[in-house]
């Protein structure tokens, strides 16, 4: 078990961990995630004793890490740094073999043991066959691979691994977790590790620990702190949660936020959006690329446009799934639709649940409506002609225009509006 | 790198090391003849001739003095290049030669050049000021308990500048003859005798046992400091006690001999292309090489003009610039 206790660090004045308390059991597999400069890589370097702390200690099986020399230290704990490049010109074997460092006599002369771990370790990451290869020569999976086999070879109880895929292929970061994964569960090593990767660090670590301005924001099991608001008060970023369908574990979707650096445009024009079942994907994208203000409503929770307007950030008038629509939802709506400049009606099918939608734009007679009726009104009303009804009386206002072609519809929108 | 190729470059390269060695001892302004080379070498109740007094009392200590110096110069090469992580430092980036150059001119210009019991003063001077030197940047560079790498080249340098500076000014405006201090700043091994090398020797062993006791923590140091450390290294320990023994053997070279440039820089460089970088096989045969070419250096610079001299820092520096220039263009991808 590894227990720190009221650990502070700072580099000249500026704190970077601040009295922070943390237990880890061993054989756990936990990520540290958190921000940039949040102090994820000054506590694995505190924790692996390179750097000491300014205040409180570090115990590894109740053993202050200060009361460690560097040698005992390193049979029971070992590091896989950031940066794996070695400038020379040793071999994998060489270079593995130099976990075997703290065991080895002063002159390193290497034992039948050594040779064994060595070999052991060369086979768990797979690195057999290019033990008289050159680091340099290897690929990013391939060198990390070797790093981690020379880690292994340390035989350590726990280790500690600095963000080892950033620089990875997909194909190599699921390989050096599954291998990960693979020591934490059956040759119970405690592992510990610095990620950038939420969505990868959810879905193989059974606990996460967050940190934000060198104290632990959460921690927890990935569905405890993987959640939208520790996520958007510590990363400032918004995002969707959603459930990784093949680990159950939560997954972590970035809301794209293309009008960030461009907000004049977005403040000008606002457009209101009245669609439904998916009627609208095709236009919440097109509209999305014009950087303006979306507001839709009234949409039923859960539907697929609700889903899309919602991920890309967008305020929806929205109620329960399967609910009907009622009054004061629509006075919600209404509060949107006034803010719009332009009304734009998908060609949605209109039921009893959400033809008052289209009713509530007849209260409209100077705001600017556009219609897309790609499908006639006739083959999508579900109310015994009440949509349609309510569709004739606004095509014949002047500030209403239907169109057939949604392309024709954006082009006349971007057209008087100088998009 | 195969253990039997190893073994067959170390074979190689002490065989050459004996003939350069019986090579140094026949040339000079006097050739001597290979047998009369070897029998004052080996039968010591032989009477003197004139053959074996060169020999014995004029080439031998030379000859020997040459491989310590030689030896030295890349054993402390490797050392620095090894903790500092760069190939190209020499021992003498660290102010040594600068600090050993300025206070041996300070004992020539002001005429302190008496002997104290066998001890000449230039090479006392030379070595305290070498050592007062390192010191100096030692401390300038040290951070709390740590001494970063680049503050201490850095140190270094800036300290070597203003000790140049002082010396050259000493120079401009002192009255003695000059001939003395610029044959001892560009090196040189003339009128060497066994009380040189009993000065060197000493000093050669005491900075040599450490080196040898951290040699693997060496090559460990390669991986970085902060890998070192999680590899059980205990990092500043090592690297204080290496600077420390390095700078130890070099300022006791550099007293006796000068500043002899290049050799640290360059034949470590050239013992890794050959060896490879683990230090247990780099440092020995880093040493042989060192020796064979500041022997065969002085043995050039004691031959090629008689009988006029030429200091063998500028052989060595004239060989060993362009081979360095060489393994800059050709080693321009990286990896060392």
């Amino acid at each position: 078990m590894l227990e720190i206790k009221k650990l502070s660090f700072a580099y000249k004045e500026e704190k970077i961990i601040n009295d922070l308390d943390l237990y880890i059991k061993m054989n756990e597999f936990i990520a540290i995630i958190g921000p940039n400069g949040s102090g994820k890589s000054t506590l694995i370097k505190n924790l692996s004793n390179i750097i000491k702390p300014d205040k409180g200690s570090i115990y590894l099986d109740y053993k202050n890490l200060n009361d460690l020399s560097a040698q005992d230290l390193a049979k029971k704990l070992s590091v896989v740094p950031q940066n794996t490049n070695v400038d020379f010109d040793f071999t994998v074997y060489d270079l593995i073999m130099m976990g075997r460092n703290p065991y080895q006599n002063r002159w390193g002369k290497i034992t039948d043991n050594d040779r064994e771990v060595v070999i052991e370790a060369m086979k768990l990451t797979d690195t057999f066959q290019f033990k008289d290869r050159r680091l340099m020569n290897l690929s990013g999976g391939e060198k990390q691979r070797v790093i981690i086999a020379r880690a292994l070879a340390q035989e350590p109880e726990v280790l500690l691994l600095d963000e080892p895929t950033s620089s990875l292929d997909i194909n190599y970061q699921g390989e050096i977790f599954d291998l990960l994964s693979y020591l934490n569960n059956k040759k119970n090593i405690t592992i510990i590790i610095v990620s950038h990767d939420l969505n990868l660090a959810s879905q193989y670590c059974n606990k996460l620990l967050l940190l934000n301005n060198g104290e632990i924001y959460s921690i927890g099991n990935p569905d405890e702190v993987l959640t939208k608001k520790n996520i958007k008060d510590v990363y400032n970023a918004e995002v969707s949660i959603k459930e990784n369908m093949i680990s159950g574990r939560p997954y972590v979707v970035l809301i794209p936020n293309k009008h960030k650096f461009d907000k004049k445009n977005k403040a000008d024009i606002n457009l209101h959006l009245i669609c439904g079942g998916g009627s609208a994907q095709n236009i919440i994208n097109k509209l999305y690329n014009l950087n303006i203000n979306i507001t839709a409503g009234v949409l039923n929770q859960g539907d697929s446009d609700w889903q899309l307007l919602k991920s890309y950030g967008y305020e929806v008038a929205e109620v329960e799934p399967f609910a009907y629509i009622e009054e004061e939802d629509l006075n919600y709506n209404s509060k949107l639709i006034e803010k719009a400049n332009i009304i734009l009606v998908a060609d949605l099918p209109f039921g009893y649940g959400n033809v008052n939608n289209l009713k509530q734009l007849l209260n409209y007679e100077d705001k600017e409506i556009y219609l897309y009726a790609k499908r006639s009104i006739e083959d999508r009303d579900y109310t015994n002609g009440k949509a349609k009804s309510i569709w004739f009386r606004l095509i014949k206002r002047d500030n209403v225009s239907a169109f057939q072609e949604i392309d024709n519809l954006i082009e006349e929108v971007k057209s008087k509006y100088n998009l | 790198m195969g253990n039997k190729k190893t073994y067959l470059i170390f074979l190689f390269s002490l065989i050459l090391l004996f003939l350069i060695f019986l090579l140094a001892l026949m040339i000079g302004s006097t050739p001597i003849p290979i047998r009369t080379t070897i029998d004052s070498l080996f039968s010591f109740d032989s009477e003197l001739t004139r053959f074996s007094v060169i020999i014995r009392q004029i080439r031998l200590p030379r000859v020997i003095l040459s491989f310590l110096v030689g030896s030295a110069l890349a054993i402390a090469g490797a050392v620095f290049q090894g903790i500092i992580r760069n190939p190209m430092v020499d021992p003498y980036i660290v102010g040594i030669s600068a600090g050993a150059g300025t206070a041996a001119t300070i004992a020539i210009i002001f005429n302190m050049t008496w002997s104290l019991f066998y001890f000449n003063t230039i090479p006392l001077f030379a070595f305290i000021g070498a050592i007062i030197t390192v010191v100096l940047v030692y401390n300038i560079s040290k951070v709390g308990n740590k001494i970063p790498v680049m503050n201490f080249l850095l140190a270094g340098v800036a300290i070597g500048f203003i000790l140049d500076a002082i010396r050259s000014f000493l120079m401009v405006t002192g009255t003695n003859d000059m001939q003395q201090v610029v044959f001892w700043l560009m090196g040189s091994l003339a009128g060497t005798s066994w009380r040189d090398i009993r000065i060197v020797l000493p000093y050669y062993f005491i900075g040599l046992i450490p080196i040898l006791l951290y040699i693997k923590d060496l090559n460990i140091i390669l991986l970085g400091e902060d890998n070192a450390q999680t590899l059980g290294v205990e990092v500043e320990k090592v690297k204080k006690t290496l600077i420390t023994s390095a700078t130890l053997i070099t300022a006791a070279v550099v007293s006796v001999s000068g500043s002899i440039g290049f050799i640290g820089l360059v034949m470590p460089h050239m013992a890794r292309m050959l060896i490879g970088p683990d230090h247990r096989k780099l440092i020995p045969f880093a040493a042989i090489l060192g020796g064979i070419f500041l022997m065969v250096s002085d043995m050039l610079a004691r031959s090629l003009m008689p009988p006029l001299e030429i200091p063998v820092g500028i052989i060595t520096a004239i060989a060993g610039g362009p081979y360095f220039i060489y393994l800059l263009r050709k080693n321009k991808s990286g990896g060392w």
